[in-house]
Order: C-alpha cells, then structure tokens, then sequence
C-alpha cells in the first residue's frame, strides 16, 4: 500500500500541474480529493491494513492530501491567473476611439463681460441695478443736461418710437443713474448694465444694439481723485494688472469736468502699434456730474458731489479676447460662442 | 480742425517737437487725430469737442499752446489804412430778428481786383482742407480759419437798394446757393437780404447771384454773429453743414465780427488791391454781456481732490483770457470768444485741464460706504442662466429690433396679441423695423444660420426683454427661450440618432429642472396651441392659471420657412409670471435612514390614457409612503392588445420612521392595482 501511495503521489502530481483549465482541475481534484476520490479509497481501504502499519500509513496519507491540497490551490491561482490575463487581453480597446462627450452649455461672451464688469464694481461697493430700455426724453437727455437743440438728440443718433414723441430707445444706460438718484438720498454708488441703442448702420465696429455699464458714485466729497482711483482699480482689475490709464479731458453735457479714461494699449502693452496708434485705447467717458444733473436729481450740489462714468461692453470684450467684428456678438454662431 | 505748424508759429512760438506737441495738446483736450506732412511741413488734424467753438482757429489753437508752454501770444496786426469816405454812406443795415441775429457788421472795399490769392495763401487753404477759389473768397476763408469768424464777401453792386435786411424768410421764397441748389425757404429759417429778395441763408451759404466774380468791383464784407441754434436747425433741415455752419452753431465770438472784418479789409488791401471806406456799419442791437463767475478755490479743491495754489489758478485762467479779481473767492468774467465757460465748474475744469488730469492723485473712496449687491431680479435671472448652461444650453444674445415679416414665418395670425408691436419712428434698415414681442424667431434664426453653415446639433437658451404697448405704455417683460436640435452628446460612434438627438421629452425635461431647481412647482400641464409648435407635440405649463411656460416641437411648416435640416424643440418661459414663485431659499432635509422597497408594475390601458394620470392613481392609491414613480417602459403591440399600451413604472416606497414590510408594500400595491382598474379601466400585467 505504501507504494501505491507513492504511485498516486506521482500520478496525481502529474495530472494537477498537467491541467490546462479550470475545469480540467476540478476534474483531477473530484479525481483524488472528491469526497470518491482516490483518497478516499485509500482511507477506506486503511481497516484492512494490519494494525501495526495503519498509523503510519494514515499519516502518510494525511500529509500526501495535504500536498495534493496545495498542489490543487497554486494550479488554481495559476489557472486563474492565467485566465483573467486571457480576459483582460480580449478586452483590450481601441483608445484612440473618440470619447463619448456631454456637450456643455456656455454663457454668452458678453454675458461672461457685462457679469465680470459687474463684479468688480461690487467688490468696490457699488449696486449693480437695471432699468427700461425704452426711455422717454426726459431721463435720456433733459435731466442729463442735454438740451433740446444738443447735436446728441439729432434724429440721427437715435431709435425714436411710434405712438408717443417722447418715447425712444435709451442710447446710454445713463438714463438709469437719473432715475435711480431721483428716488434716493446719499451716499450711493451704483452700476447699471444693458442694452443700449444707436442709430448706426451695423458694420465691423458698430451695432445697432451694444452694451453699456454705467455708473456713478454720490456723497460728501466725492471727488475727481476718488474717480481716477476707481476706474484705475477697474481698469487694471479688468484688462490685468500692468495696465497703465490716463486721463484725457473730454466734453460731456451731463459731467463737468469731463474726462476719456485710456489704457495702455492691450497688444503692444503701449510702445504704438496698428490698433492704438500713439500706445493708448480710448476705454470709457467720465467725469463729475453736472451740479445741474444734480439739482434736477433733488440732490444739493453744494452739499454734495458725484462722479460718473460710461463704457461699451462689446469693445473692451474685443480688446480683451481680440475679436475683430461687433457682429460676430449677434450673430451666435455656435463656433464663435464656445470658443469662451 | 486742421493745423499747418508754419501757420501756426506765426502767433506762437513751438519749441518742442511735433510727437511732443500734439501730446500736450491731446492732454488738455484738444485731441490730435493725425499728423500729416504737408510739403516740408507738418498739418495736425485735431478733433475738437462741441464745447470748443474758440479752437476752430489757429488763434484759438495758439492761445492754447501759449497757455499750456507759457509763452506770449502774437495775435495778427491790424493796420488799416482807410479811406475819407464813409462805408456807411454805401449801405445801411437792419436787423428785424436780433434774437437771431444779434449783431451784423457791414464793410465796403472798393475797386478791388479779383484774381488768384497770392500762392502763400492758397497753400494755407490747402493744408486746411479748403478749395482756392479767388483772392476775395480767399481772403474771407484765410481769416475765417486764421480768426474763427466766418465772413461773407457780396458782389456790392448786385445787391440791390444799398440796404441789408437781416430777417426770417418769407414762406415760398427760394434762393439759388452757391453750390448750385435751390432752396425753399421757410420762416424758421433767417435769411440775408436785399430790399428785394434773399442772397444769403445767414451763417450757412451766401446766394449764387451777388457771388463774387472776375468782374467783381465793389465788396460788401459781411461779420455777423448768429444765434447757434437757428444756424443749426437751419443747417439740419436743409442737410447742408458748411464751414461757417458748423462754426456758428457752436457759438462764436459776439466782438469777433469787428476785428475779423477789420483784418479781412486789410488783406484785401494787400492782395486784391481794394481801398477799404471808412468805418464799420455795426448793428448790434442785443448786446451779449459779459458773465461773472465765482470760483471759490475751496469748491475747486471739493470736486478735483488736489489743492491747486490761488495763484495757479489766477494765471491759469489770465492767460485763458480770463479777467480775474481776488476777493474772497475768485470773481471772473471769461472772453467772449468761450461761450462754454458758464458756470464755477466749467472754470474749475478749465483750471484741472491746463494744471493735467494726471497731476490728480488717484485715491480709493474714503466716502460713506455703501453695500455691494445685486439687484434681486439680476440674481435671478443669473441663477437661471447657470442652470441652462448646466443643462447643456449655450447662451445667445439676439437683436430686441425685428421685423413684422417674422410673424407670418413663425405662423402668428393676424389679430394675434403678439403682433401687437411698438414701431420704429425712424428705422435704418429694413430689417429692424419693431421691438419684438417674442424670442421665438430670434431662436430659430440662430438654429437656422447654424444649420446653415454646418453646426446642425445647437441647444441654445436667450434671456432677455420683449416689449408690448400697453395702455399708453410701452411694458417690457422678461421671457426665457430655449431651442433644442440635434445631437446631445458628442463621440456618438455606433449609436443610432434617435439614441443621441434631442427629442420634445429633452425639452420637458430642461423645463421641469429648470422649475425645480428654481422651486417653482404645482404647475399643471395642457396641450399647447401656440402656431408655431407641432400642435400633437406641444405643451402649456400652468401655475395659478397663468400660462409659464410654452414648449413643443417646431411645427413642420416653420421649419421648412427656417431650413431647419432636423426636428427642434422650443419653449418659452415668462419669467414675469414665475418670478413671484422663485424660491432659492435651501434648507437641509435628513438622508433617509431607513432602506427603500422597490416594486414594478405594469399596467395595460387604452391608448388615449395619458401617462399622467396613471400615475395620478397610482398615487393618490399609494399615499404618502409612495416616494417615486418613475416610467421605465412604454410598449404597443403584442401580446398587449390593439388600442392598447402598456406602461410599466418603478415604485419606490419608503416610512421615514422604520423599515417597511413586504406585507405593508403589497397591500399599498394591490389598492393601487384596485384603483387603477376601477378609474382607468386597467389592467396590471404579469397577474
Ligand atoms: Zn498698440
């Protein structure tokens, strides 16, 4: 008996590291260690052995299951290994496929402008409020200082409207700071953003309909310093922070002093290039308010002081992404709107 | 404004270089354009705000280079030698309106020789951008630009009874100009005129009959100051702006026309050989008084925030042409030739412009400080924009200008409230004739011109105003438009189109999150009728009877009128009528700690059963423990009988306070089942 053990060993050796699947394993494992297994015969058949030999052949029976079991538990791993390698190498995919994309939704360039605009003057304190865009002459011009005979109101600049002669549409967000100073008390600041109208014919730097932020700040002793540095901060906040601004004196009916705000020019950081000329780009209108502006808002122009200020949204945006047409801003082709 | 440097070194010395002179110039507001070479010489083309009038001159150009370099000014000498006789023997002048004409002087050169002005002169002209055209018209022009003051020169001896009367014209009058037009006149507009008939329109344009010719003798020199709106209305309804025009319409000198005229007679003594009579026939019947200002150096300080020294500002505002006396506060009285200067600010910027806005220090507000916010609307409205663009939806900015054409493309009947529009007075082109009433065709129009150029997948979102006339006004309400086409995902290899485009079910879908996310909810649904939608796939939302919402597919015929290469889907929302029912308020609720049961059930119904109202049942049967419903499955055909659909939905069921029986869910179950039947006829499949 000791010898068939010996045998079996071999042979049952042989056949667990000569299994090729997982399936022949199983096979050779019921073979000699199921439950009818060769083992277990052997078991079996150990009453017949004589009693002197019958502990020592038990445990070599014991210690030959013992082997088969790890035998049986390496091929196993082996097995299994080998398989899951089989299976990971069937799966391999083709990575240069194209990937499956959700398409993402964008805001508006202007949007994305009008909205960094904004949140810049909040950081400064200002409120951010709207207003029609239809006006009436009263708050487009008369209460700005513009009077009826001002070369601004010519038919020509402006979108008037059928059913009421007052009724036009507002060539500058202006109108709001009117509106909103009537109904308050100082000190205020406020920015209001919109469309704006403008009787041009449309071409690569004009529409009919663009954007203006507007704002204006009103207290005790508001004065022309506290406008430079506000519009100082904006500006360097706005196109980065070497932006270097000047102050132009200019001509507005609703501000006196009136002042251009330039910036060093964004492409050629100010040395004068094709785009600017002399190293400057005109950026916004400013100035204190007119004491009649003031007066006509029921706010005391002795007792108080304001500044104001005026700017495009579609050209500082050009500017700054360098685009070349106002209309591509309407037009929404899809593959001008994605490109921010 | 046109400057030739040589021309103007004759009244001011430029030690400094062109680059350099143009920006001191443009520093002080005066803005230098241009620099042109002009022969050896140089033309700066500046742009003069509307407010300068006195710098439509080389002399005003000067005064200002002398002010800003602080060097002496060379106003031109006038010597003239006069004859014995007497100009006012010659003509006599009458003003019948002086608040349009507040002063009008008269000279009389004779025996003058007309010819070509002297070369010097004609360059002048040239480099200012005005044609030569004989000495005497030269000679009117040169002074014109040297001086500001625009002149007139008549033929003397084709004006007829030696009178000049200054008055408005008679209606039905017409005068032939000297470009070769004729005029209508009206009352509005002031003329010049012999004792019979007009020969100049005053301060535009003089008439082409008492035009100075070759055969010209005698001259009649006209200076007059004009009021500058008459000019300028004028000017506008005859759509003819000249030089004199846009000159007077600013607003002149009222003592220029004296020594304008006085130097132009001398230069017509030098080059066209004339013997000037003596004196001036000086009507001034409304004479413009000089203004006093105050200038308190303490307000200068309040609005510039930098103390300019008294004395500064008193040289400042001397060499401006100012009279200046100390006190107290400053008392000024300005030129005459500064009609801007009228109030304590337009002198304290006068002061700041010459001293440099940037010698102002910049500072940050120390004032009062005020909160920064946003308007709540505004925070709204961004709200909705970030969801959208979480959707997938790029956003879009259209015209609010539009035309009426579009209401038949989008098939809006006539009578329609939406054709209801506020019109253009005065449109530019014909594309942009009203305000619009809605974002629809400016959403298809975006669609379209995509298509049009190869984008056919666009899922777009506008936020932004319609306008409608409303009782005597015109209300401008806030609407959403959403547009859907096409594919939703990109890298669609091996997938079908109906797996990846978007369908009207996307779009109910954008809609319902956009409520939720914004907590608008208890909103019904109905069928939508709106024409231009797909009337078997569109859809009203309605919260408290009001219309919220409109979405469908597009109909076929609008997107045929659009070339719309596939289905798209619009919706409309009116964020008037939501806004009272916006909700961004969050509070916390518990994750629930007690586990879900999960059960199918499919239920057969005729075909006419809306999906919804299944659903009603099953939930109204189920109760509060019901937490979901959701429809995984829709099916016709067999074995479902014909007529008949099948829809199967996942329950989810759920007791906030303990775990829940397999018993407590089937009997929830078999009450819905027992009501499904009962209302709706149905059948539960798998029984
Ligand atoms: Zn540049």
């Amino acid at each position: 008996m000791e010898r068939e053990i010996k045998v079996l060993q071999e042979k049952a050796t042989r056949d667990i590291d000569g299994a090729r699947t997982l399936e022949e394993l199983e096979e050779v494992r019921r073979r000699y260690l199921g439950r009818k297994g060769a083992l277990a015969q052997f078991i079996k058949r150990l009453g017949t052995a004589p009693q002197e030999v019958r502990p020592l052949l038990g445990q070599q029976i014991n210690r030959l299951r013992e082997e088969l079991e790890n035998l049986y538990a390496s091929r196993m791993r082996a097995l299994e290994e080998e398989a899951l390698q089989r299976r990971l190498a069937e799966e391999t995919l083709d990575i240069t496929l194209p990937g499956r994309r959700r398409k993402i939704g964008r805001l508006h360039i202007l949007t994305r402008t009008v909205r960094e605009i904004q949140e810049i003057f909040l950081r400064m304190g200002f409120e951010v409020v709207e207003g029609p865009e239809v006006e009436i002459e009263l708050y487009n011009f008369e209460r700005l200082n513009v009077p009826r005979d001002h070369p601004a109101r010519d038919m020509q600049d402006t979108f008037y409207l059928e059913g009421n002669p007052d009724w036009l549409l507002r060539t500058h967000t202006t109108a709001v700071d009117v509106r909103v100073m009537e109904g308050r008390r100082p000190p205020m600041r406020v920015l209001s953003t919109g469309h704006c109208y403008r009787r041009d014919a449309p071409d690569a730097s004009h529409s009919p309909m663009f954007h203006q932020a507007d704002g204006f700040m009103v207290g005790e002793g508001v004065t022309f310093a506290d406008l430079k540095g506000v519009l100082m901060t904006f500006a360097r906040e706005f196109f980065g922070p070497q932006t270097r601004t000047r102050f132009r004196p200019s001509f507005f009916p609703f501000t006196e002093p009136s002042a251009e705000m330039e910036i060093s020019c964004v492409f050629c950081g100010g040395k004068g290039c094709a785009v600017c000329g002399n190293g400057w780009l005109e950026i916004l209108g400013c100035g204190m308010f007119h004491p009649r502006v003031l007066e006509m808002a029921g706010i005391d122009p002795e007792r108080y002081t304001a500044f104001a200020f005026g700017m495009g949204v579609e050209r500082p945006a050009m500017l700054k992404y360098g685009i070349d047409d106002i209309r591509l801003y309407f037009e929404n082709d899809l593959r001008f709107l994605e490109q921010f | 404004m046109r400057v030739l440097i040589s021309w103007l070194s004759e009244y001011v010395d430029v030690p400094i270089s062109i680059p350099e002179l143009s920006e001191r110039l443009s520093m002080a507001g005066l803005a230098v354009e241009a620099v042109e070479p002009f022969g050896d010489d140089f033309v700066l083309d500046i742009e003069l705000t509307p407010n300068r009038p006195d710098c439509m001159s080389m002399l005003g150009i000067a005064r200002e280079v002398s002010v800003l370099l602080d060097l002496p000014l060379r106003p031109p000498k006038v010597d003239l030698r006069e004859e014995q006789e007497e100009a006012s023997r010659y003509i006599s002048v009458e003003i019948l309106d002086p608040e349009l004409c507040p002063r009008y002087v008269a000279r009389v050169i004779l025996d003058v020789e007309v010819g070509p002005s002297p070369p010097w002169m004609q360059r002048r002209l040239e480099a200012a951008g005005i044609r030569a055209i004989n000495n005497v018209v030269d000679v009117t022009n040169y002074v014109m630009l040297e001086l500001g003051q625009p002149l007139h020169a008549f033929d003397y001896d084709r004006l007829r009874g030696g009178r000049i009367i200054v008055r408005r014209a008679m209606e039905g009058e017409t005068l032939l100009t000297l470009d070769g037009e004729v005029r209508s006149l009206d009352p509005s507009m002031l003329v010049i005129a012999d004792v019979e008939r007009p020969v100049a329109l005053a301060g535009i344009i003089g008439g082409a009959e008492t035009e100075i010719g070759p055969s010209t003798r005698r001259v009649l020199l006209e200076a007059a100051y004009f009021h500058p709106t008459s000019i300028r209305r004028t000017s506008k309804r005859l759509g003819l702006r000249t030089e004199a025009s846009s000159r007077f319409e600013r607003g002149m000198d009222p003592n220029g026309p004296v020594i304008a005229s006085a130097r132009a007679c001398q230069l017509l003594q030098s080059v066209a050989r004339g013997r000037v009579l003596a004196g001036a026939v000086d009507v001034y019947p409304l004479q413009v008084s000089p203004r006093r200002i105050r200038l308190r150096p303490e307000r200068l300080k309040r609005l510039l925030g930098v103390e300019v020294p008294g004395e500064k500002i008193e040289q400042i505002l001397e060499k401006l042409g100012c009279a200046v006396t100390r006190g107290e506060s400053l008392e000024v009285i300005p030129p005459t030739f500064r009609p801007d200067l009228a109030i304590e600010e337009d002198l304290i910027e006068e002061v700041a412009r010459i001293y440099g806005y940037n010698q102002i220090p910049a500072k940050m507000p120390v004032e009062a400080t005020t909160q920064g916010r946003r308007d709540p609307v505004l925070e709204i409205e961004d709200t909705i924009r970030e969801i959208l663009v979480r959707c997938g939806f790029h956003e879009v900015h259209t015209y609010t200008l539009t035309n009426p054409q579009v209401f038949q493309r989008i098939r809006v009947p006539e009578g329609d409230a939406l054709r209801e529009v506020v019109r253009l007075r005065n449109p530019l082109v014909e594309d942009h004739t009203i305000l619009r009433t809605t974002l629809v065709p400016g959403l298809l129009q975006v669609l379209s011109t995509n298509a049009a150029r190869g984008t056919k997948d666009v899922h777009i979102f506008e936020l932004g105003k319609t306008f409608h006339p409303l009782s005597g006004e015109v209300q401008e309400r806030r609407e959403l438009g959403l547009a859907m086409m096409g594919e939703l995902t990109e890298g669609n290899w091996n997938l079908r189109p109906e797996q990846v485009q978007a369908t009207f079910y996307h779009l109910k879908g954008a809609v319902e999150t956009l409520f939720e996310e914004l907590g608008v909810s208890g909103y019904q649904l109905r069928r939508g009728t709106r024409p231009w939608l797909h009337p078997g796939r569109s859809a009203e939302l309605l919260l408290d009877g009001t219309v919220i919402a409109v979405l469908g597919e597009v109909h076929p015929e609008v997107a045929r009128h659009y070339d719309l290469p596939l289905r798209a889907y619009l919706a409309t929302v009116d964020i008037e009528a939501i806004l009272p029912f916006v909700s961004l308020r969050r509070a916390y609720r518990p994750i629930p700690k007690f586990p879900a049961v999960y059960r199918d059930l499919a239920v057969v119904v005729e075909e006419e059963i809306p999906s919804g109202e299944v659903e009603k049942v099953i939930a109204e049967a189920c109760g509060s423990l019901l937490e979901r419903i959701e429809l995984f499955d829709l099916y016709q055909g067999p074995p479902v009988p014909e007529g008949h659909k099948s829809l199967a939905y996942t329950l989810t069921f759920r007791a906030g306070d303990r775990t829940l029986s397999s018993e407590e869910v089937e009997e929830l179950l078999a009450r819905a089942r027992q009501l499904l039947t009962q209302r709706l006829n149905a059948w539960i499949r798998g029984q």
